[in-house]
């Protein structure tokens, strides 16, 4: 599976239940990349696309479910526990600060993730937003 | 007298009655509500009644959540109708509650002008070395310029630490901008800052938020951001401030890393800086690469922030 993350400069994904942050640039980057693959997410995170007809598995156990090579957007819960059978982590950075009570913790220190590729573009709320890919080493 | 000013579109009774009927069922908890016009902005502000001793001791954290990050707003406070209202100054010169129902129309399409022709209750200039930026003192928006484009309105500035700005503050003014700018829903937004007695510089602020057209789902809480900066020990009563006892001890014969002239890497459309080893410079796009040899503190009058990840 590949994880797709979106983290504050302090890596917080969300605060109160809640996530800290959207973009819709980020929402059709997620889209582009899905074409022509499975995309998995749960009911939370679907709520935030407004497509009446979404190309995504919506399920709220999608991560037990995925595949290799699925996307799996994880925005509710820490991705520690899904690493080890990640193959990649897609890392969208908002490079602003919110407050947080769940981090992501990622990269981990154990130094078994390599970034792979990075680019910026810019959000329609943000003024730019960092992409990063992740593979194992 | 209130300082009130509406505008946009019409309020919606059912919107509000059926904001606060999902809001009692999916926990977002509201106090019980009161006898004023329930598409008015309250005329006497009132917030959060929140007194010192149910605030816990500074204990590094910039803030914390009261009342289970639940708001404390009435039936008759939620509108889908964007306002912003400031109290008057009270006798000591002192703000009080602010509150707003933040809408994009209420936002600034301007960048932000001059606001150091006001001197907030308790106000000093005054720097130190420890503190990120120097001055100790920032005119701290209650509702933040970014939500509501106030400027220099004497109503809604006070004297606060600059962590109080940038670490309590600012993050949850960039959520509720985010969440405005994407949805284009509302988010009431309400700022109370908190004396002791008859204390000029306010000893922190209660700041509740809730997102109007999706009952809360987008946006809810409610903290208490404390006005401290860690090393500095302030005189509430007068604003007055010294360096604590600890770093009187190990006095500043260690030079402020923002003084040393060091290489940086900047990223010009971010707006950050970061150290040449740090990750997000090897795949920097060169467009907006650009080197820079000089002061922390340099980069930071210049606008620059520093990099989250290598904290330069």
């Amino acid at each position: 599976m590949i994880l797709i993350l979106c983290v504050d400069d302090r890596g917080g994904m969300l605060f109160n239940r809640r996530r800290q942050s959207q973009d819709r640039e980020v929402r059709r980057d997620i889209l582009a990349m899905a074409a022509g693959r499975v995309l998995r997410m749960n009911p939370y995170s679907r709520r935030q696309f407004p497509e009446r007809e979404l190309p995504a598995v919506v399920e709220e156990d999608f991560l037990q479910r995925a595949g290799p090579g699925e996307l799996c957007l994880v925005e509710d819960q820490p991705p520690g526990p899904w690493l080890p059978r990640a193959e990649q982590v897609i890392l969208y950075r908002w490079n602003r600060v919110y407050p947080a009570d769940l981090r992501a913790d990622f990269p981990p220190p154990t130094g078994e993730w390599r970034l792979a590729e990075c680019r910026e573009f810019p959000g329609h709320s943000h003024k730019t937003i960092t992409k990063e890919v992740y593979c194992k080493c | 007298m209130l300082n009130n000013t509406s505008r946009r579109r019409p309020l919606a009774l059912l919107l509000a009655l059926a904001t606060l009927c999902a809001l009692l069922l999916s926990g977002c908890d509201m106090a019980a509500p009161s006898q004023s016009s329930p598409h008015q902005p309250s005329q006497s502000l009132s917030g959060g009644a929140v007194t010192l001793d149910q605030v816990p001791p500074y204990s590094g954290e910039p803030y914390v959540v009261l009342e289970d990050n639940q708001p404390a707003f009435t039936q008759e406070e939620i509108t889908d109708e964007s306002y912003e209202s400031y109290s008057p100054l009270d006798s000591l010169g002192r703000c009080g509650v602010a509150m707003a129902s933040v809408g994009q129309d209420l936002m600034p399409t301007e960048d932000r002008g001059s606001i150091g022709q006001v001197k907030p209750s308790g106000w000093h200039t005054v720097k130190y070395d420890i503190v990120d930026g120097k001055y100790l003192y920032n005119r701290c928006h209650l509702i933040g310029f970014q939500l509501t484009g106030e400027n220099a309105n004497e109503a809604n500035l006070i004297t606060g630490t600059r962590y109080l700005n940038v670490e309590g503050m600012l993050p949850f003014e960039n959520l509720v901008a985010d969440y405005v700018q994407e949805t284009g829903n509302h988010v009431l937004y309400r700022v109370t800052p908190v004396f002791q007695g008859d204390e000029l510089v306010a000893r922190g602020v209660v700041m509740e938020a809730l997102s109007v057209e999706d009952q809360g789902e987008g946006v809810c809480f409610h903290v208490y951001a404390y006005n401290v900066q860690p090393g500095i020990t302030i005189d509430y009563a007068t604003g007055e401030s010294a360096l604590a006892e600890e770093e009187d001890a190990a006095p500043s014969a260690s030079s402020p890393a923002g003084e040393e002239e060091t290489h940086y890497v900047l990223n010009t459309s971010s707006g950050k800086f970061h150290l040449p080893d740090c990750s997000g410079v090897a795949s920097m796009s060169p467009d907006n690469r650009q080197d820079y040899t000089g002061t922390r503190q340099e980069l930071m009058d210049q606008g620059y922030e520093p990099c989250g990840i290598c904290k330069p």
